[in-house]
């Protein structure tokens, strides 16, 4: 059973970070600084559960602001440039935060043993859930209620006025402004929304992997972070989760018998739902589709 | 800090800094043409490199021959991707060409990883043994190759560019695609003609990098796409000149921090060099007054 709460965690701490990316993918920005961000979230909380004795929720709190605040800085050269030069400098953003990490060093000695970030080695020993006798299931539930919430304040904000303003700037941005949208607000303000979600993900990896090191932070995890949402869709939160399900729960482990050739797999699905379904796994026509089978249309 | 030392790194780093121009100009053609990024392109001008090696493991070739085969794979390579990327995704759908040249970046690096068993491959070297010395100032044989090697290359792709149907078509295409096509010029040819000229660039580049780092590795790709997306913002979107300089400078800057502050700091001064450009002129050394998405 252990397995499966397990996975339960990866795939929650994997919408996490997609959502993280939703939000700013949204205002049609697209960023791939989260995995910084969710190392922030990452090496802040670890260091706030280890080295200063805090419980795991304001730890949580505290690191997921500070990705925040961080995020909401890197938001405004955002307001400069856009499209593919944005790209670019958030690939940069990020490995350079992935790079102060291979090159922090900070330790203390607590009970006998020295703890904290050491570069390159990385962070070990963040033994927050084990010391205090949280079992695989205690840590599931406690993912899941976090991811939860956060789905729900996101699926709340896309229905209320705020997602409006969100899609009309990711829509059109000079129409958005010609109707007295604050475009500076809004792109920070999804930046570091984006980011606080990004920061929760990392803090909660940090705890149940117990040991992180910057190579875990990579281009890589935040290709992946804007994959999901691409791949499940804009339209709504639930094309994330989704798209997680789909490529931690049915590619990564569900295909582990296939050994080494499910990432090559792996890469060419991507091409291929990419072809096939250019806005998302869930977009207006496939909507439609699922909605047809359950209502009885006479009109046609 | 020795002067000495401070001309010797910045040297090195300006000879290794025509491979990063040579990237850096793949990815500004395509986004010329097509407005979009290839994310897949440094996999493709790695995979360019594997392949002729692999082709040189069963038939002995001078090392020249070696460089023109990996230019060659990859051309087709990059042909592959764009068929696969770029031809039949609608361009109103920007998120989805980049996502999908993503998901090439991972099937290329597997392919590769599959082949060579996640084993870095030694590349055959050029002139590694000439060292050329006045005093305690020295300059390495491979270097001088691989520079004179993408000088070449620079001034055929600008003669290409400038004097030729094909590249004044591609010019054309990129500046006002729809007056093209009223020309009488086609959209899908140029395009793909394009990207297998950028193909060939990046294969020549990947087999400079095996020649002068010694060996190929997948681990390669990542940062090799970095830099010459780098190359290509600093250089300014769209511009061969400005990703021609860029690249040297960022190879002369890289290395002069290799030496002076060591090899785990060294990126972190480049993503800042990055950022100055992006606050102070974001549209790259050679701007044009209009901005552009």
């Amino acid at each position: 059973m252990d397995f499966f709460f397990g996975l339960l965690q990866i795939i929650g701490v994997h919408t996490l970070l997609g959502l993280s990316a939703y939000v700013v993918l949204q205002t049609g920005q697209v960023t791939l600084a989260q995995a910084g961000f969710f190392s922030i979230g990452a090496y802040v909380s670890a260091m706030l559960t280890v080295l200063a004795g805090w419980h795991i929720i304001p730890a949580l709190l505290v690191s997921a602001t500070l990705a925040g605040i961080v995020a909401g800085i890197v938001g405004f050269p955002a307001l400069r440039i856009k499209g593919l030069m944005l790209v670019v400098a958030t690939i940069a953003f990020g490995e350079f935060i992935r790079l102060f990490w291979f090159n922090f060093d900070y330790q203390i000695e607590k009970k006998g043993i020295v703890v904290g970030p050491q570069g390159g080695e990385g962070f070990k020993q963040i033994r927050f859930f084990p010391e205090n006798g949280w079992s695989t299931l205690d840590v599931a539930i406690f993912i899941w209620v976090i991811v939860a919430l956060v789905m729900l304040a996101l699926w709340w904000t896309d229905r209320s006025r705020a997602g409006t303003v969100l899609r009309a700037v990711g829509e059109d941005e000079l129409a958005a402004q010609s109707v007295g949208i604050n475009l500076t607000a809004v792109k920070v303000g999804a930046f570091a929304a984006g980011g606080f979600i990004a920061g929760i993900g990392g803090a909660i990896y940090a705890h149940y992997t117990t040991h992180i090191e910057h190579l875990n932070f990579g281009v890589m995890l935040a290709t992946f972070a804007i994959a999901y949402p691409i791949l499940g869709g804009l339209r709504n939160v639930f094309g994330t989760l989704v798209a997680v399900i789909f490529i931690q729960g049915f590619l990564v482990e569900g295909l582990r018998f296939m050994g080494d050739w499910r990432n090559l797999l792996f890469g060419a699905l991507i091409v291929l739902a990419m072809n096939i379904q250019p806005r998302g796994l869930i977009d207006e026509r496939s909507v439609k589709l699922v909605r047809g089978l359950f209502t009885r249309d006479t009109r046609n | 800090m020795d002067w000495l030392d401070f001309f010797q790194s910045i040297t090195d780093g300006l000879l290794f800094g025509s491979i990063y121009a040579l990237i850096g100009i793949g990815f500004t053609l395509i986004f010329g043409v097509m407005h979009k990024i290839n994310l897949a392109y440094g996999a493709a001008s790695i995979a360019g490199a594997y392949v002729s090696i692999a082709v040189a493991a069963y038939v002995p070739l001078p090392a020249l021959v070696t460089f023109l085969i990996a230019a060659i794979a990859s051309g087709g390579i990059a042909f592959l991707i764009y068929l696969a990327n770029f031809r039949f995704i609608p361009l109103a759908s920007p998120l989805a060409t980049l996502m999908a040249t993503v998901g090439m970046l991972i099937l290329i690096d597997e392919i590769v990883v599959h082949a060579t068993d996640g084993m870095p491959q030694p590349y055959p070297a050029l002139f590694a043994d000439i060292y050329i010395e006045w005093g305690d100032f020295g300059l390495r044989g491979d270097l001088i190759f691989i520079f004179v090697l993408s000088l070449i290359a620079m001034v055929v792709l600008m003669f290409m560019l400038y004097r030729t149907r094909l590249g004044i078509a591609t010019r054309a295409v990129a500046q006002q695609p729809v007056a093209a096509q009223l020309a009488g010029i086609s959209l899908d040819r140029t395009n793909a003609l394009t990207f297998v000229i950028t193909g060939l660039l990046g294969g020549l580049a990947g087999a400079m990098i095996g020649a002068s780092v010694g060996v190929l590795s997948p681990l390669l790709v990542v940062p090799i796409t970095v830099k010459g997306l780098i190359v290509c913002v600093i250089g300014g979107l769209g511009s061969i000149p400005g990703a021609i300089i860029a690249g040297l400078a960022v190879g002369a800057f890289e290395n002069f921090f290799l030496a002076f502050r060591g090899v785990t700091e060294r990126d972190m001064y480049v993503m800042l060099l990055l950022f100055v450009f992006l606050v102070f002129r974001p549209g790259g050394i050679f701007s044009r007054s209009v901005a552009r998405d």
